[in-house]
């Protein structure tokens, strides 16, 4: 006679230390094994569409860096101007392109930096994390040089920038390139290589790609499992179309995949930013544009390859200086998502690895 | 059972690995200030604390009641007030509620006189919150008392 089992509901979070931010998990256990996974979101609701309906253009640009992904504040920017700017047709200086994808680039790898660390941490490597601060807080400085900012810039005007970048911070980038393409082998040598890691992360959450596909899964997360799909390349807006990169793309779709696209792609934003100063050229920053800027009665949906994949935003004017309506397609919603799928028939310990792989900010997903 | 030993050898030579690094680190100069002690400086276009700066050829401020920074806050944490017409005309309230302010320099970007800039100035936490509310005479203090250098603090517009 089979021993009678039950199955166990567990609630991780929202306060749980190990889920990043206030996420809640319903994990129904067989056991030690999930069956499945309920998120519940909703804690870090900000509203920010709704105030944004109620921001004139301008002042939108303050709210999209706090009210959306919070780690990733230009790339917000970045994807509301661009909506902005193609809704009321305004042509952008050369050299404000060029600054734009530059930082983008460097909020990348901050980005990146800060989920390698986290993602350390989760899996018990702690070195890692205080040594992505120290490299981040190079970034974040190199931000408060140029913007004032270091989370939050609000830099990016509609058309163009705030201000020029400060003398010689070109040279402080090039140096920091130089000095991250040393450091990262360190990382290849306390994670990469070490056998404890990937047994936590190798074939661990794996995501096939027509599921991957079917969730709308995107950035690191989709290229880990085979979608060669980068806006960047795709898509391209700013200068993208004109600097080489490649995109990092494996098919295994586990953890250690996901780990992998996101330490290339940190190399591959330093070649676009040693790409983007070589190229970058002088002129103007920022196009003539009213204060009170009235676009035109239309739509427009724009989106862009944010640290965490594919960060889009339709926006409705009916031609006051407010949008009527703004929509945001945050890819931090769809990934989390995917953890449903991805976390069956693993373990409890497995959980952690599996979340820390994903990369969400709950701030994203919740909008 | 080969396996197992295979791996753990594996293990082994990884945490090695992982040590060695460790330790070249640790002998490497340290990259952390003890706060209170010691301060990092902040970059020039550093987006503390707001002031309304003493011009020293008028021995006032530079505002000109145009309302402008009032109208783009995005927060609406600055309330102005004034008496008086035309050339007559004088600030009687100028306040901001600091609380509210989401440091965006907004109100430093349209300001056509450059009266309100950002000073460099980052420890501004109190343990009563009505003293975040910051009068014109906080503003005026607030302001460095040499000249600020255009560029330096109000920054340079395009």
């Amino acid at each position: 006679m089979a021993l009678r089992t039950e199955e166990l509901i567990l609630n991780m979070g929202p306060q749980h230390p190990s889920t990043h931010g206030v996420l809640r998990l319903i994990v129904t256990l067989d056991g030690e094994n999930i069956t499945e996974v309920h998120p519940d979101i909703g804690y870090l609701h900000s509203s920010v569409e709704k105030m944004l309906e109620h921001r004139t253009f301008a002042q939108g640009i303050a709210l999209t860096d706090r009210g959306m992904d919070y780690l990733t504040a230009l790339a917000n920017e970045e994807v509301y101007i661009l909506a902005v700017e193609r809704l009321a047709g305004i042509e952008v200086p050369e050299r404000a392109r060029y600054i734009r994808t530059i930082l983008l680039e460097l909020q990348r790898i901050a980005s990146h930096l800060l989920w390698l660390g986290t993602f350390g941490i989760d899996l018990g490597a702690f070195t890692a994390f205080l040594w992505c601060m120290r490299e981040r807080e190079r970034v974040m400085d190199l931000f408060e040089a140029v913007t004032g900012g270091r989370l939050h810039h609000v830099y990016f005007r509609i058309g163009g920038v705030y201000e020029d970048l400060p003398e010689g911070w070109t040279d402080r980038v090039l140096e920091f390139c130089d000095y991250f393409l040393q450091r990262l082998p360190e990382y290849d040598e306390l994670l990469t290589g070490n056998p404890i890691f990937k047994v936590r992360t190798q074939g661990v959450g794996v995501l096939p790609r027509e599921v991957a596909i079917a969730m709308g899964a995107s950035g690191p997360v989709g290229r880990a499992s085979g979608v060669a799909y980068d806006v960047r390349k795709a898509d391209p807006y700013e200068v993208y179309d004109r600097v080489e990169f490649d995109i990092p793309v494996y098919t295994e779709g586990d953890c250690y995949a996901r780990y992998l696209v996101r330490m290339e792609e940190m190399r591959q934003s330093v070649r676009i930013i040693r790409q983007c100063i070589a190229q970058l050229p002088g002129g103007s920053i920022r196009a003539r544009v009213p204060l009170s800027l009235r676009p035109p009665k239309g739509e427009v949906y724009v989106h862009t390859e944010s640290p965490r994949g594919d960060l889009g935003i339709y926006m409705v004017s009916d031609g006051s200086e407010k949008p009527y309506r703004v929509k945001i397609r945050a890819p931090s919603f769809s990934n989390l998502y995917a953890l449903t799928e991805m976390m069956r028939g693993w373990k409890v310990a497995d959980v952690i690895a599996i979340l820390g792989s994903v990369d969400i900010v709950l701030s994203d997903v919740d909008r | 059972m080969q396996g197992i030993i295979q791996w753990a050898t594996q293990a082994v030579i990884g945490l090695v690995v992982g040590l060695r690094s460790t330790w070249r680190t640790l002998l490497e100069p340290k990259i952390t200030v003890l706060y209170p002690l010691q301060r990092v400086n902040v970059s020039p276009r550093w987006h503390g604390l707001l002031a309304l700066p003493i011009d020293p050829e008028t021995g006032n401020d530079r505002c000109i009641i145009c309302f402008q920074c009032e109208r783009i806050c995005p927060d609406r944490c600055i309330h102005i007030e004034a008496e008086g017409k035309g050339k007559e005309r004088y600030l009687t309230r100028f306040d901001i509620e600091i609380d509210k302010c989401c440091y965006c320099g907004l109100c430093v970007e349209v300001c056509p006189t450059e009266a309100i800039v950002f000073v460099p100035h980052y420890e501004t936490s109190t343990y009563n919150r009505a003293r975040l509310l910051y009068s014109l005479s906080d503003l005026h203090q607030a302001a460095p008392k040499e000249p600020i250098a255009r560029g330096v603090v109000g920054g340079v517009r395009g």
